[in-house]
């Protein structure tokens, strides 16, 4: 047996390596193919050569090379011509995957979504046809499903079960192919790793990050056509494939993973309502790692200041009281306008604490603390609403409009409201009735509010895949962790609640811009004061590597590498009303 | 000989007394000239000069030392009300060392004008309403609004 030592590659998708060498592995494979049984002498050789593959696994890939040939019999004559250049595989692991797709290029899917879903429950007992993933041993099949192969390529996943094995005849002929870098679409291609005790070859945790993404989809999938069974074994395949990332894909895959086994073992999240000191820790840590929340506030404030300009007396209405550390800022940047500061109410609105204390009403001690540093006049009310529909305007006290200027102000509270039929029309007419001279929100720049399940979840993977990555650059271990606690959260309400307790219900931009319109709130532009406080701001967090402020229609938005995720604008009421 | 040994003391004598008669100056005397000195340093040298004894380090606690340090490169000069507030708020020695000198070296061909100003003191605001009065309140975590600015990030 002749064999060369070749230069390991790493799989990529179906590329081939055409380089200089002229020893076809199909040669190799040929004596390979001859063993049935498995051998482990082999499986060592192969693995000093570098190669990724066990011995019996050669066998499938003989198997394959059967049937494309099998196929390229039957296939008209113009079809082959795209089957003319050479190629020559380094990598006989990289075969299967090579002849999958070119099997399934001459075989048009005519499986539909449901029934190739069907056959890829994994099914142990087939130990013939196992291929090893990640680190684990445990056997994993390709996934298919719509979810993924929209339509383009489906695996001839039928072909591969219960298939007994045959010596292959005339491999020379296989070697032609097309250069696969242009004929596949996309495809899952299976990796094979040795045995654990070896320690050469390694996981390729690309292909696992692919498969991942995959099998959650197809989960997601899964729940939403009511295939329970098979979705629940989904999700322990992702909860393995998860094991097996590092970073922030293996984080929101493992918040995604126990959202959807939630949804599926009907399982209610935690109530926040139970735990607010938790949360408001939890917040404070995501306000400090990350600038997402620093963005909300400043630029809303500057908003606010330059909305309050010339005024004497300013009352502010906070839907999203919390621990009110939007609000030192702005007394602060008041304290100091020209002409001295104004005299500044604030009325803060918040949930109910479940130890019964009066939280709002410590926020707003600790600030009027605060204020009188500062020398600024300070007065504060406390409500607490279980929902902010709950409110009316009677309860504000507000006064006449010619003596106090007034500005409402949310940071990520309205969409809460969209579950709610009339929630959000209510809100607005309270803020109508409060006539405020600015109203400035901040939301997140995502669609999670649409009515197809699969829809949502495909949109917050790729949106909280982003949040994640982002974080990562942050330097503390422990308020990463919480942060990304506080994440999980939203991801877990997101995915696994329904109906009026699926709160967090994300819209975009343009969405919040036609509702506001439509209620009769005009767009205020926000500033350039607020643009390069902003743009300052991001520098400072990680080198300003990958933070962006963007301005979209006199709203600014905080991007990371190109990809928007919260946004905030600023209306008043249009002149119509 | 004895003559020749009286004429060197006297000479030496002389000497010394001609010595005597410059005036003995030292800074320490004038602490007030010593704060003028002090306000015109860069950062680094006045962090050096505030190291030297136990009286330079307590004249270097002198807020408008690092008030000058602070706002040296900021036109227009920010008004006086500024100074009751940053005093309010822990002083401009603190601004410094936890807000400017970070920014400083994050960003060190930041031009300060009103927006870059507004936004450290916002920073500045947010760090002492944590640390005088939310402090006490999360369990007497050290205030850390401003993480992101004292600890040396990794740009993977």
């Amino acid at each position: 047996m002749k064999r060369d030592l070749h230069q390991f590659q790493g799989p990529n998708h179906g590329t081939s390596i055409a380089g200089s060498s002229t020893s076809s592995p199909a040669v190799f494979g040929k004596d390979k193919m001859m063993m049935v049984k498995e051998e482990e002498e082999d499986d060592e050789l192969l693995g000093v050569l570098g190669y990724k593959v066990r011995s019996s696994e050669m066998a499938e890939v003989a198997l394959k090379l059967e049937q494309l040939e099998t196929m390229m019999g039957n296939v008209q004559e113009d079809g082959l011509a795209h089957l003319a250049t050479d190629t020559v595989h380094y990598n006989p692991a990289e075969l299967y995957s090579w002849l999958d797709n070119m099997l399934t290029e001459l075989n048009p899917p005519a499986a539909s979504g449901s029934s190739g879903v069907n056959q890829i429950l994994p099914s142990p007992e087939v130990n013939n046809n196992s291929f090893f993933a990640g680190g684990g041993d445990y056997d994993l099949k390709a996934i298919p499903g719509s979810a993924i192969c929209r339509g383009s390529n489906q695996f001839a996943v039928d072909s591969l079960n219960n298939k007994r094995l045959k010596p292959c005849s005339s491999p020379d002929s296989m070697v032609t192919s097309p250069s696969p870098a242009g004929v596949i679409g996309t495809t899952v291609t299976t990796t094979t790793a040795s045995e654990s005790t070896r320690p050469l070859i390694l996981v390729d945790s690309q292909d696992n990050g692919v498969r991942l993404v995959h099998a959650l989809m197809a989960c997601a999938e899964a729940v939403q056509s009511s295939n329970l069974t098979l979705a629940e074994a989904l999700v322990k395949q992702i909860g393995f494939l998860a094991v097996s990332q590092a970073g922030a894909m293996r984080k929101v895959a493992t918040y995604f993973a126990e959202a959807l086994a939630r949804r599926i073992y009907r399982l209610s999240p935690p109530q926040t309502q139970i735990d607010h000191s938790l949360s408001d820790t939890l917040q404070m840590h995501f306000y400090e790692t990350c600038p997402y929340l620093k963005f909300a506030h400043f630029t809303a404030n500057q908003a606010i200041l330059e909305a309050f300009e010339g005024k004497k007396r300013v009352h502010v209405i906070d839907f999203s009281m919390n621990q009110g550390l939007q609000w030192p800022a702005l007394m602060q940047a008041l304290a100091l306008r020209e002409g001295g500061p104004p005299s500044f109410r604030l009325t803060g609105i918040g949930p109910p604490a479940a130890d019964n204390s009066d939280h709002l009403h410590e926020v707003g001690c600790k600030l009027a603390q605060l204020a009188e540093a500062i020398h600024v006049e300070f007065e504060y009310r406390g409500f607490v609403a279980n929902s902010l529909a709950d409110l009316d305007a009677s309860m504000l006290e507000l006064r006449p409009s010619e003596t106090e200027s007034v500005a409402v102000n949310s940071v990520f509270e309205l969409h809460k409201l969209l579950g709610r039929p009339g929630g959000i029309e209510k809100v607005f007419g309270v803020v109508k009735q409060i006539k405020p001279v600015i109203f400035t929100v901040v939301e997140q720049e995502s669609n999670h509010n649409g009515p197809v399940f699969l829809d949502r979840f495909t949109e917050s993977l790729h949106y909280y895949s982003t949040l994640f990555d982002s974080l990562e650059g942050a330097p503390s271990s422990q308020d990463k962790v919480m942060s990304e606690v506080y994440l999980g959260k939203q991801i877990c309400n997101l995915v696994a609640c329904e109906g009026p307790d699926r709160v967090e219900r994300h819209e975009t931009l343009s969405q919040w811009s036609n509702r506001f319109g439509s209620s009769g709130f005009a767009p205020a532009h926000l500033g350039s004061n607020a643009f390069k406080q902003a743009s300052t701001l991001l520098a400072l967090f990680n080198g300003g590597e990958g933070y962006r402020v963007e301005e979209n229609n006199g709203c600014l938005m905080l991007s990371w590498h190109t990809r928007p995720l919260i946004t905030t604008s600023a209306w008043k009421l249009s002149a119509v009303h | 000989m004895s003559e020749k040994r009286n004429r060197m003391v006297e000479k030496s004598n002389n000497k010394r007394r001609r010595v005597k008669l410059v005036p003995e100056f030292s800074i320490n005397d004038h602490q007030d000239v010593l704060v003028e000195i002090l306000r015109r340093l860069d950062g680094p040298s006045l962090c050096s000069a505030a190291c030297v004894c136990r009286l330079w380090s307590a004249v270097a606690r002198n807020d408008s030392i690092w008030e000058e340090l602070c706002f040296r490169q900021v036109s227009p000069r920010p008004s006086p009300s500024l100074r009751s507030i940053v005093s309010a708020l822990g002083g401009y020695r603190r601004l410094y060392f936890i807000c400017i000198r970070p920014v400083l070296a994050r960003l060190p061909t930041i031009i300060w004008s009103h927006d870059q100003l507004q936004l450290s003191l916002s920073l500045y605001c947010v760090h002492s309403y944590e640390r005088l009065y939310v402090g006490a309140w999360l369990g007497d975590a050290p205030p850390s609004s401003l993480m992101f600015l004292r600890k040396p990030v990794n740009v993977v």
